[in-house]
């Protein structure tokens, strides 16, 4: 909100405050100060001139050369590059050692040849608006010679950020108010508008009230034989200083009493409606033309002023077309209520149009001063535009009462704000400057203070008054028990360092991906699409990391990136087919490109295989004691080849594949893709509890190698699960160490390959002797011949 | 005799000093001290050395021997040493070295992450998580926001087809820990994601990153709260930093404030720069849990606590100097590298 510090002033003397100093004390109350303008000059060598006659400039084509008045009695001889003036007008002169905002100080001088002596002004050059076209051209009867700033103060504006809490601050009187109660400097005027002028009867009559709960308080006014026109200077100025376009001088004066006690009001052409007004809901699909030229259809929860043949009014939020003051306008009917805060926020909400007056009643007016708004508006039409106000106020329902008495412990307010010298005449200081009174232990709580409901709510304002400055800092050690969360946050911790360590790059992709992405998804599953996507590129929560590790994979070559090292840990949504969905965290990584950075030691090093995937994988933390088995998906994902699940026993630890070549022709990589998608809570469980400790050999032990012939496809893990399955009590241990295929098929048949073996043989009791360890290794080959098609070499 | 052997001994010292190797050594030795050698030849004739003299030949004997074996001894350590000299020879030690694997670098949130997480551990706080698919009462009812709140709407939150939303920050998972709490006192930190609904640009990413805290007991006050995050603050920014609390309003917490810290930019005056919300827990909120649970474990009139939450990604913007938050989620590794360790 735009407040003129001027207009406040009106309020309350603040010339002891600099705007610095106000700044902090609005902060420190709660109220973010987001801008501040100065407006205006504060230099009296700014004054009103009058234009008496003007030539062409000799020598410029765009320049004139001007003789003013400026009221000292000698003509003065402008030169200037304006256009939107005539003789006779009245503009703002600045002298000879006038200093204009920005530090622009005038002097005495030539243009082109020509003596000038000052310069008449913009509103811009006085910082005064953006409004660069042309001088600012000053009302016919601005008194020659007046220093501007007489007519037009210096103004301060504060941009602020109101808390929805507060909406008792959405008005120069009472942001007074609240820097009455933080400063101690008192109100001056009028505070109580209800008691201002016309001899007012309230009295209920043929105005209709159907919803009572959506609109406690309706009044009306009416007013006959107004004229409509400008509004006069000072109303058109105050209402400009906050950014508000004056329009005539019944809007203005609506306006202005907004703005200046938070009472939203509305005006209603008295001519163009048809008989008494009613305050209900609007019928199913009832339409209107509102003020702003569009037609709005409305719902029967809306709450629509009508009169007996239509809706007049959306009502706190807009007036209609039809009904609106105009020039024309002769008799009014003026509006003052108090809606509904809940009501007024879902028809602005759901039609899309928030109004001032929208705002101010979806958080809540004061419904004290809904007469006091009436009467204020009144006066100011009666002064500005004449007429005779009937004597007679309207009114339909009951002022509603927003507040009640709260029985406040100081104790409890002590303990809660750690103040323990907090003394109860402190407390009961500041309550009651915030306008609060104390009877019989109770407080009684202001009507502009509806936020003010409980306990606690009192404490806060205490808080808000006293700030944290008053309270001590203070550290409390408290032993808690850590929980399965810790521990799962410290493995991934782990987890995270030993990828890093392995010359990987942590990436971290946005959970919503868009529809496009799912093919890449890996490991099935779907995501869980989203009601209302901001756009077609994040519409679905990610079912799988891999998606977004392969957009990152896109990104980096388009960047040049030949090396990919990436991995995520983080949560992915799979819903269920009950509808549910399931949160999960896991962990991705994706390869592709040389193993090593290039360096002098190896200019061109190979490119990942999937065995460089698979060795990461089986070097991560909670894997090292846990035995791997790879095993074909049925049908591999389109996006992919090789789809294998990882397994450990009867344990899914998650999924490795190489993506498809053809996908990896789209994203333009050189070399091949490899990724690996894996359960979090999976791989913790290999790591659960300390490792126990196992004697070490005391005798040494022998090896020997085998060398067998094998069929081409026979899967390693073949071979291996028969060495594990051994039951010869020497035998310790197997380690693959060679494997050789020849595709020309000139070393060994095309269909077949070599791999070569060490078997390791040891006795916890004794060295072992040469014979004994070949018995040993005779019996396993003699088995390994019988069940796997092998054919050792000897 | 000692004649002779004065001259053995300039002999073997030669053929010492001219050896280049190890079997040169040894032919040394076996020439002179071996079986056959000739100190040892003469040493033999010891008994025809007339007996006035015996003393005398016999320490020569010895010296000759002694300055041949030292001798070998040595010019063996002088060779090894010009051997070992030469191992190393044109050895460029200002090479780069080897990268193997070379280092990645962790994530910059991750690093923020933990360092928040670091810091709050070592005053007390565990970890706690909930789902990021959440319910309107978890999200929204339970922390006392109004059934009509703008933060509801279908503009600002996703929703999903059946009611659930994308929780809209990490404070629901209060709600959940103090649901599912056994007893007090509860004293937590909540990393994780939040959504709303923000086009992305240079400041603001439809999912995001927070860490949200809370500590409830029987006697929490607000100098607990300051307390607690002047010196988590500080932590992060340097033991020096400013740190103040300014009035602020959310619907969960009252009294509520926004946290400022004055930090120092490049060039520039320091600033007071927003970097987190917080306040004492509302007790509308421990009603809510109350109903939730069906007990009193969170009784309105005794329970006190204080919860907060900031911003993680706008946290590793201001401590990084990073100017456009969508580094944050592009992985670039030239962005990425500057993090390394």
């Amino acid at each position: 909100m735009q407040v003129s510090l001027s207009w406040l002033s009106t309020h309350l003397d603040l010339s002891s405050y600099s705007v610095a100093q106000l700044s902090d004390l609005l902060t420190f109350a709660g109220v973010e100060v987001e801008g501040i303008v100065e407006r205006g000059v504060t230099t009296d060598k700014v004054v009103v001139a009058q234009i008496d006659s003007f030539v062409q400039h000799p020598n410029a084509d765009k320049l004139s050369v001007c003789q003013v008045n400026d009221g000292s009695g000698t003509p003065r001889q402008i030169v200037c590059g304006a256009k939107n003036f005539k003789a006779g007008d009245k503009v703002p002169l600045a002298l000879p050692g006038a200093v204009l905002p920005g530090g622009f100080t005038i002097k005495e001088g030539k243009l082109r040849d020509v003596a000038s002596l000052g310069m008449m002004c913009s509103g811009k050059e006085l910082g005064l608006g953006d409004d660069h076209a042309g001088l600012l051209i000053l009302s016919p009867d601005s008194p020659i010679g007046t220093p501007f700033n007489q007519l037009n103060p210096a103004d301060v504006l504060f941009d602020l950020e109101i808390t929805p809490n507060r909406p008792d601050l959405l008005s120069h009187l009472g942001l007074a108010r609240e820097l009455s109660a933080l400063t101690g400097i008192p109100l001056k005027g009028q505070r109580d508008y209800t008691k201002t002028s016309t001899p007012t009867k309230l009295e209920t009559s043929n105005l209709k009230l159907e919803t009572p709960s959506a609109c406690p308080l309706y009044t009306a006014r009416l007013i006959k034989g107004v004229k409509v026109g400008p509004s006069p200077e000072w109303l058109r100025r105050r209402l400009e200083s906050i950014g508000l376009r004056p329009i005539n001088s019944i809007v203005d004066i609506t306006n202005f009493v907004m703005m200046e006690m938070g009472q939203s009001l509305h005006c209603f052409d008295l001519d163009k409606l048809n008989g008494s007004i009613v305050v209900r809901n609007a019928s199913e699909g009832e339409q209107m033309l509102a003020l702003d030229g569009q037609t709005y259809t409305l719902q029967a929860d809306d709450l629509v002023i009508a009169d007996q043949k239509r809706a007049v009014a959306i009502a706190g939020v807009m007036g209609g077309e039809e009904t609106g003051v105009t020039e024309a306008t002769t008799s009014i009917l003026l509006e003052a209520a108090y809606f509904t805060p809940s009501n007024i926020r879902r028809t602005s909400r759901r039609l899309g149009l928030s109004s001032d007056s929208s705002y101010r009643f979806e958080r809540g007016i004061d419904p004290q001063q809904v007469a006091g708004g009436s009467e204020l508006a009144t006066k100011l039409i009666l002064e500005i535009a004449g007429g005779t106000a009937d004597d007679v106020l309207l009114v339909a329902g009951e002022t509603p009462v927003l507040t009640s008495e709260i029985t406040l412990d100081d104790d409890r307010a002590r303990k809660l704000l750690g103040t323990p010298d907090l003394s109860s005449d402190e407390i009961r200081s500041i309550l009651t400057k915030l306008g609060l009174t104390h009877q019989n232990g109770r407080w009684t709580v202001p009507s502009y203070r509806a936020d003010l409901q409980r306990p606690v709510d009192l404490i806060e304002e205490i808080a808000r008054v006293i700030g944290l400055d008053r309270v001590p800092s203070k550290m409390t050690a408290v032993a808690v028990p850590s929980d399965a969360t810790d521990r799962a946050y410290d493995f991934a911790m782990t987890i995270r360092q030993a990828l890093v360590n392995r010359g990987c790059f942590e990436a971290q992709t946005l959970r919503l991906i868009a529809d496009a992405q799912l093919p890449d998804t890996l490991g099935g599953g779907t995501g869980v699409a989203v009601k209302n996507p901001l756009s077609e590129d994040h519409t679905t929560l990610r079912p799988s990391i891999i998606p977004g590790l392969i957009a990152t994979a896109a990104l980096n070559i388009r960047q040049g990136t030949d090396r990919l090292r990436f991995f995520e840990l983080g949560r992915v949504f799979l819903k269920l087919p009950n509808g549910n969905s399931r949160e999960e965290e896991r962990l991705a990584i994706l390869i592709s490109g040389p193993v090593s950075p290039s360096s002098w030691h190896a200019r061109t090093p190979q490119a990942a295989d999937i065995h460089e995937l698979m060795g990461i994988i089986t070097n991560l933390p909670g894997l090292s004691r846990v035995s791997i088995e790879p095993k074909a998906v049925k049908e591999s994902p389109a996006n992919f080849l090789l789809t294998s699940e990882l397994r450990a026993g009867n344990r899914n630890l998650g999924w490795i594949a190489q993506l498809h070549p053809s996908r990896a022709r789209d994203i333009s990589a050189r070399h091949p893709v490899y990724v690996a998608e894996l359960l979090l809570s999976a791989l913790r469980q290999g790591s659960t509890g300390p490792a126990k400790f196992e004697e070490l050999p005391r005798f040494p032990g022998m090896t020997r190698d085998v060398a067998m012939e094998v069929p081409a496809d026979l899967p390693h893990a073949k071979v291996a699960a028969f060495f594990a399955s051994q039951k010869e009590p020497l035998f310790i241990a197997s380690e693959v160490f060679d494997v050789f295929t020849d595709p020309t098929g000139q070393k060994i048949a095309k269909d077949r390959k070599s791999i070569a073996w060490t078997l390791t043989y040891r006795s916890p009791e004794k060295t072992l002797e040469t014979a004994e360890v070949d018995a040993a290794h005779t019996s396993i080959l003699s088995a390994l011949e019988k069940s796997l098609p092998a054919t050792v070499r000897r | 005799m000692l004649a002779q052997l004065d001259s053995l001994k300039t002999e073997a010292l030669a053929a010492l000093a001219a050896a280049q190797d190890e079997s040169t050594l040894e032919a040394v030795r076996v020439n002179f001290l071996g079986k056959k050698g000739s100190v040892t030849a003469l040493s033999q004739n010891m008994r025809e050395v007339p007996a006035d003299q015996k003393k005398d030949v016999g320490a020569k004997l010895n010296d000759v021997r002694t300055a041949i074996t030292d001798g070998i001894e040595s010019k063996k350590l002088a060779l090894q040493a010009a051997l070992d000299a030469k191992a190393v020879e044109g050895i460029d030690i200002t090479l780069p070295g080897r990268p193997g694997t070379g280092n990645g670098a962790l994530h910059p949130l991750t690093q923020i992450r933990d360092l928040a997480i670091r810091t709050l551990r070592r005053l007390g706080f565990i970890l706690a998580e909930g789902p990021e698919i959440e319910t309107e009462f978890h999200c929204f009812d339970a922390l006392n926001t109004p059934a009509d709140h703008p933060a509801r709407n279908e503009k600002d939150t996703f929703y999903l087809p059946d009611g659930r939303l994308l929780r809209t920050h990490t404070s629901s998972v209060q709600i959940r820990t103090m649901e599912a709490a056994k007893s007090l006192p509860i004293r937590i930190i909540a990393p994780g994601a939040a959504y709303r609904r923000d086009e992305i640009d240079a400041t603001h990413l439809s999912v995001f990153n927070q860490l949200e805290g809370l500590y409830v007991s029987n006697d929490v006050s607000l100098a607990d709260l300051k307390g607690t995050l002047e010196a988590f603050f500080r932590e992060i920014f340097g033991p020096n930093t400013a740190v103040r609390f300014r009035p602020h309003f959310f619907p969960f917490t009252e009294p509520s404030f926004e946290i400022d810290v004055k930090l120092e930019a490049k060039g520039k005056d320091a600033r007071w720069i927003e970097i987190a919300g917080c306040g004492m827990v509302d007790p509308a909120v421990f009603t809510a849990v109350n109903q939730s649970r069906g007990d009193n474990l969170f009784d309105p009139e005794t329970t006190t606590g204080f919860a907060f939450g900031l911003g993680l990604d706008r946290l590793a913007m201001i401590l990084h100097s990073i100017t456009d938050i969508r580094h944050l989620i592009e992985n670039d590794v030239r962005f990425l590298q500057q993090f390394a360790a």
